[in-house]
């Protein structure tokens, strides 16, 4: 609970919307913040969690990259995330007419 | 224009380049821009596929002025009016021809998405041939989505904005990246004509549920199998999800470009062989997600992988939700920016709203002037977006408005 309590919420919204138009902060500090990395702890903590593997492959590879519209993946990562069945479960809800009975889609 | 009085707005680096640009000839508003790739002894400066889309943005538009410093490090763009394919000015019969270089290292769409965002508010209707030993119409390694989805998952997108008329992206020669993944030898035309005054404010709330998938495989200079290859790994991921997955097939011979010989000037070659994959998943409410790959020009890639890799991306891009992708988000955020001044509502995942382009974004709007954005979580909440309000500014018809 401890541990829990210390450390920051990631993702937290207001934290964005107070850190977006801060221009002393760098994007890329923006987007590191926000997702809870500053700390000197922050892999353990996602290892934590690692259930639902937040933010695994979003690995942003070098700084010559300009202008990305496809954002780079470790597809290794990829296809060990979207071979699991348990990931792939939890998906199913984004589909329509793939529920178990189809009768909640919308 | 009474932008010309003030001082231009100063941008450095030559990341979010083309995005600013834009943002600048919406809101009639000169830039600076500094320091691009200052630090880069090999090739200091604007790249050949930037300096092309300045070219291309003089012709769309009459009465711009561009400054390029000595090093090309610093360029100077005061923006004149939107006029798209009017007669006269660059364009013949109604057609703006723009010759991309073949040294361009970038996919077709780099050009297209901005032209696209230019478009609704040109005065007369826009009309582009993209053409030249530069044209490459597949993805690309340098991370631009293929022309196939700009026209199944971008310019759908314009639709909720109420600009769905007369637009067309033709394909007319595909190519894959050529030699070191520069230039290729395709053909695409970008008809745009449907002008408004100001795009609808809209409020997308619901990402509802995947209903359907579509795509594209192509295969230029080199057998139709791959395609057949492709769309069976990808289905083979995704068929288990949506039992509606249909991938057209398009196979092409690769396109003759000359060589750049002075000894034997007829001499033409092949350029771009590959293939790729380009996915598109659509909802209930019609959000759209995409998935891009293409083969590398250095080789050594199966289809199967390939196919696999693209199914896995839009599974992922499905998961971060949101009505808006990684793709479309800039697109979007800026039509909503530039509409009626009403308050749009839009839910974006949360890994879209924080990624540095997103966030870029939203500090450049503010720096045209725009208001900032309001976000709160969203309520019904399983799937977890922010609900993002922007506030339209009205200034989109610069153009318009004043010829």
């Amino acid at each position: 609970a401890e541990l829990l309590h210390g450390r920051r919420q990631m993702y937290r919204v207001a934290d964005l919307s107070r850190m977006m138009y801060d221009d002393m902060l760098s994007t890329a500090e923006v987007v590191r913040k926000w997702y809870g990395n500053d700390e000197e702890d922050a892999e353990q903590d996602r290892e934590s969690e690692a259930d639902d593997a937040p933010l695994v492959k979003r690995g942003r590879s070098d700084e010559q990259d300009e202008d990305r519209l496809v954002p780079t993946f470790d597809y290794e990562v990829l296809a060990a995330k979207w071979t699991d069945a348990e990931n792939l479960e939890a998906l199913r809800q984004r589909f329509a007419s793939s529920g178990l009975t189809g009768a909640n889609s919308e | 224009m009474a932008a010309d009085a003030t001082a231009p707005l100063k941008f450095t680096g030559s990341k979010f380049l083309v995005q600013r640009l834009v943002l600048a000839t919406l809101t009639g508003k000169a830039v600076r821009i500094s320091h691009i790739r200052a630090a880069s002894h090999r090739s200091p400066g604007l790249a050949p596929h930037e300096v092309s889309i300045l070219r291309l943005l003089e012709s769309l538009t009459n009465g711009s002025q561009i400054e390029f410093s000595y090093t090309g490090t610093t360029v100077l763009y005061k923006p004149g009016l939107i006029t798209g394919s009017a007669a006269g000015h660059g364009a013949s019969g109604g057609v703006i021809r723009h010759e991309l270089p073949a040294d361009c290292t970038r996919g077709a769409s780099y050009f297209i998405i901005p032209v696209c965002l230019l478009a609704p508010f040109s005065k007369a209707q826009v009309n582009v041939l993209f053409t030249g030993p530069g044209v490459i119409t597949s993805a690309t390694e340098t991370g631009d989505v293929s022309v196939d989805t700009v026209r199944t998952a971008i310019l759908p997108l314009f639709k909720s904005f109420g600009i769905e008329l007369n637009i067309e992206l033709r394909i007319l020669k595909r190519s894959n990246p050529g030699r070191d993944g520069k230039g290729g030898g395709g053909e695409v035309q970008l008809v745009f004509g449907h002008q408004v005054r100001l795009p609808k404010t809209i409020h997308l709330l619901h990402a509802g549920r995947v209903k359907r998938i579509r795509g594209v495989a192509y295969s230029t200079g080199v057998a139709g199998a791959n395609n057949a290859r492709l769309i069976e790994a990808a289905r083979g991921v995704l068929n288990e999800l949506v039992p509606d997955v249909y991938i057209y097939s398009d196979v092409s011979s690769a396109p003759f470009v000359p060589t750049q010989d002075k000894t034997n000037p007829r001499a033409k070659r092949k350029t771009g062989l590959g293939f790729g994959l380009s996915l598109v998943a659509e909802t209930t409410t019609n959000t759209l997600y995409s998935a891009d790959t293409a083969s590398p020009p250095s080789g050594g890639e199966t289809p199967e992988d390939l196919g696999k890799k693209c199914a896995y991306q839009l599974l992922e891009a499905i998961e971060t939700g949101g009505c808006i992708s990684h793709v479309s988000a800039f697109p979007m955020l800026s039509l909503m920016a530039m509409g009626s001044e009403d308050v749009g509502r839009i839910t974006v995942g949360k890994e879209v709203l924080g990624s540095e382009p997103v966030i870029q974004l939203a500090r450049d709007l503010r720096m045209f002037g725009m208001s900032g954005w309001g976000m709160r979580e969203e309520e019904d909440g399983d799937e977890d977006g922010v609900v993002v309000s922007v506030v339209g500014r009205g200034v989109g018809n610069v153009g318009r408005k004043i010829a």
